[in-house]
């Protein structure tokens, strides 16, 4: 007892001593630990998508083929139960239990024309617009209006019994509305890239036996086209709002008589009147005919890619669903596309945002590699679609170079909230991280970057992990990175948006999309049981043409289940 | 007196008394916690994936579940591996005839008796040319709910088949 007590008065005797110690540097010191504790607890945040989600992305299916890998789908649609077939299109007057159509690129423009829902399935009615950018300034398109000109140009073309139509355009309201009209109008169109030399326009025309052709007036030698292309009965161009005044109906000699030139705005100026502003009825059972794009292969020629009206739904669907709910496009953004839209990741983003009532902003100048800075200036957007090869030059030309002793620590201080699971907010640090990398951009509204990277495109255009994160950090967006490939709509696979890991060496892309599922084959069986099957990329699912196809590029499933592109 | 007044004052104003020394220690313990460098979540990796094959009767036959062995049984040309009911169709189990078997006849007539397997291995498979429309209904329904349970392993072709493997 008496030896505890001492013990006892020892201890007192001693915390006595110490705190007899406490002075103005204690009292300093325990402020400070009180003050990160406090930071500490109050900064910690449930990360934005369980980690379990990006620990396993894809599931893979329990049986495989010999030679090959297991089959990986999305997590929303599991082994046993359908691929996403359609847009699940609800017409106004079915009965609520029934399943939705698949619907077609008519349902696209119809709902854009509809205007926003309201949560309770309710019509708002607040249409998206659509703007062109020229430079620094945006003009601005109601959809009203672009449906009048869609009639207009549709009913010209329907009443020259065209059957193909070539449209080579640059990203325009008129690459858009010609798109839609084929739709309506029930005419196949080819999208051409559009700064082709006339000669390999000409073939691609050959190739596709298109008998009309919209293109920029101006824009190309019409009697060279002419000349290999007998089938050719129709020309439309399309005048710049500069070139306008000028005489677009002259016919190369020879051709005359059995061409049809005429002008894109004197068309609609003339037929305005006697145009409707809404769009024709349609049987929705009779699938409107395809649309084809060119995808460049590394033979000038390019190849062909015959797009059906389901391939295009399926992948407009899976790529709404790709996101989550919290980040889909809605009717309060502004969607830029800064890539071509005869590539078709680019194309059908676009066709989702219509759908989804978003705002749409075309850049005349949008291409595979662009500035970004400079294709950005016009508006303010809130999600933006490039290509990975002109985010990568920005990155390494611009971002790079400016990331000073400063940004570099906003950076840090940024990446870790990233490597913690959440998107940093805007604050002090995110002003500093950006003082070099990205002072020439206004990107205020900007929250989400749409990437995408061709299989077989050029390796340094890859981006690694590190990028990723320096430009969710330099721009403040989330970002999502998708793989396309040649006959797959949309993407073959595209990342988490909520997944911020920096991992090392390029970046994977994510889980397969739910319109298709992917395999890896030409393994040999010695290889197999790795952990980390690698082969060809083969796809099959209602958005790849002929719903099956195997890429020429090699890729593997990592640990995640996210597939990967081996280099 | 004086002097002991100077000489604590001195030392309560220094800054490497114990408190602050342990308070100092607890600050550099809560930054390296916070500040550590936590592991990525790695989820195991589920069973590695089941080879699709080709069958033969004779092939089939050992997986008949005992010992440690899977229990497969083919209906209509595929095989089914129902090691998860193994209780029903494995050794010991109502339906054990069926077993590495060819159980389509069985399943269509309703019987689980030894007859109703095809005795030569060699044989070619059953046709089921004989079966009445409530047999082939049967069988039907109970090839639906096989294919909704259980997973589908392989295919079941007769011995001496192009596509039979070597053996």
């Amino acid at each position: 007892m008496a030896d505890q007590s001492s013990i006892l008065q020892q201890i007192d005797a001693a915390l006595d001593g110490l705190v007899a110690d406490w002075n103005i540097y204690t009292t300093i010191f325990a402020g400070i630990i009180a003050a990160f504790v406090v930071y500490s607890v109050s900064s910690s945040q449930d990360p934005d998508v369980h980690p379990f989600l990006l620990a396993r992305q894809s599931t893979g299916s329990p049986i495989r083929q010999k030679g090959e890998s297991a089959t990986y789908r999305s997590l929303e649609t599991p082994h046993g139960f359908p691929l996403r077939l359609g847009l699940n299109v609800k017409d106004t007057g079915a009965p609520k239990w029934t399943a939705g159509r698949r619907g077609d690129l008519r349902d696209i423009w119809k709902a854009a024309l509809r205007g926003s829902l309201n949560p309770d399935g309710t019509v708002a009615g607040e249409q998206g617009k659509i703007y062109t950018v020229l430079g620094k300034q945006a003009i601005e398109h109601s959809l009203s209006q672009v449906t009048q000109e869609l009639n207009v140009i549709g009913r010209h073309l329907q009443k020259s019994e065209v059957k193909t139509v070539a449209i080579c355009l640059t990203d325009s309201v008129e690459l858009l509305t010609a798109i839609f009209a084929g739709a309506f109008y029930g005419f196949k169109t080819i999208i051409v890239p559009h700064n082709l030399p006339a000669e390999t326009l000409s073939a691609h025309l050959q190739h596709a036996q298109a008998d009309a052709l919209i293109a920029e007036a101006g824009s190309l030698d019409l009697s060279l086209v002419t000349k290999e292309n007998k089938q050719l009965s129709l020309v439309l161009w399309v005048a710049k709002y500069g070139n306008r005044h000028m005489d677009w109906h002259e016919v190369p000699e020879g051709v005359k008589g059995d061409l049809n030139v005429s002008v894109w705005h004197e068309l609609v100026e003339e037929q305005k009147d006697l145009t409707s502003l809404t769009v024709p009825e349609y049987d929705p059972n009779t699938p409107p005919p395809g649309l084809s794009t060119v995808w460049p292969s590394s033979s000038q020629a390019g190849e062909f890619i015959d797009f059906q009206s389901d391939n295009l739904v399926s992948a407009i669907a899976a790529l709404n669903s790709a996101l989550p709910r919290t980040q889909r496009f809605s009717p309060s953004d502004l969607v830029l596309s800064i890539d071509s839209l005869a590539r078709s990741y680019p194309l059908l983003q676009v066709m989702n945002a219509l759908f989804c009532n978003a705002s749409v902003a075309l850049n005349s100048v949008a291409g595979e590699k662009v500035d970004f800075a400079l294709a950005t200036m016009g508006v303010s957007p809130t999600v933006i679609i490039a290509s990975s090869r002109t985010m990568s030059d920005y990155h390494d030309r611009v971002m790079k170079p400016h990331t000073g002793p400063i940004s570099s620590l906003g950076r840090w201080v940024q990446s870790r909230t990233l490597e913690a699971g959440n998107m940093p907010s805007k604050n002090i640090f995110s002003q500093l991280a950006r003082i070099g990398p990205t002072a020439e951009l206004s990107l205020d509204k900007l929250r989400l970057l749409c990437i995408s990277h061709r299989a077989d495109g050029d390796a340094s255009a890859r981006l690694s992990s590190e990028q990723l994160t320096d430009l969710r950090v330099y721009t403040g967006a989330r970002v999502v990175y998708a793989l396309t490939g040649p006959g797959i709509a949309g993407a073959i696979a595209q990342t988490n948006v909520f997944d911020y890991r920096c991992l090392t060496g390029p970046s994977h892309f994510g889980s397969p999309l739910s319109s298709i599922e992917v395999t890896l084959t030409g393994m040999s069986e010695a290889n197999v049981s790795d952990s980390i099957p690698e082969g060809q990329i083969a796809v099959s699912g209602p958005a790849v043409v002929s719903s099956k196809t195997t890429l020429s590029s090699r890729g593997r499933i990592s640990n995640d289940n996210t597939l990967e592109l081996s280099s | 007196m004086a002097t002991e007044g100077t000489t604590p004052q001195a030392e309560v104003m220094s800054i490497a008394s114990p408190i602050n020394l342990i308070l100092l220690s607890l600050f550099v313990v809560l930054l390296y916690w916070h500040f550590r460098p936590k592991p990525a979540v790695v989820l195991p990796r589920g069973p590695a994936p089941v080879v699709f094959r080709t069958y033969t009767p004779k092939t089939l036959l050992e997986f008949n579940g005992e010992g440690d062995r899977p229990v497969f049984l083919a209906v209509r040309g595929r095989v089914f591996d129902v090691t998860p009911g193994k209780n029903f169709y494995g050794p010991g189990g109502p339906y054990e005839n069926f077993a590495g078997r060819d159980a389509s006849r069985g399943l269509a007539h309703q019987s689980f008796d030894e007859e109703m397997l095809t005795k030569d291995l060699s044989a070619p498979l059953d046709d089921l040319k004989d079966l009445d429309a409530d047999q082939l209904e049967n069988l039907q329904s109970w090839e639906e709910r096989f294919s909704e349970k259980y997973l589908v392993v392989g295919k079941l072709v007769a011995e001496g088949d192009p596509e039979a493997p070597a053996s």
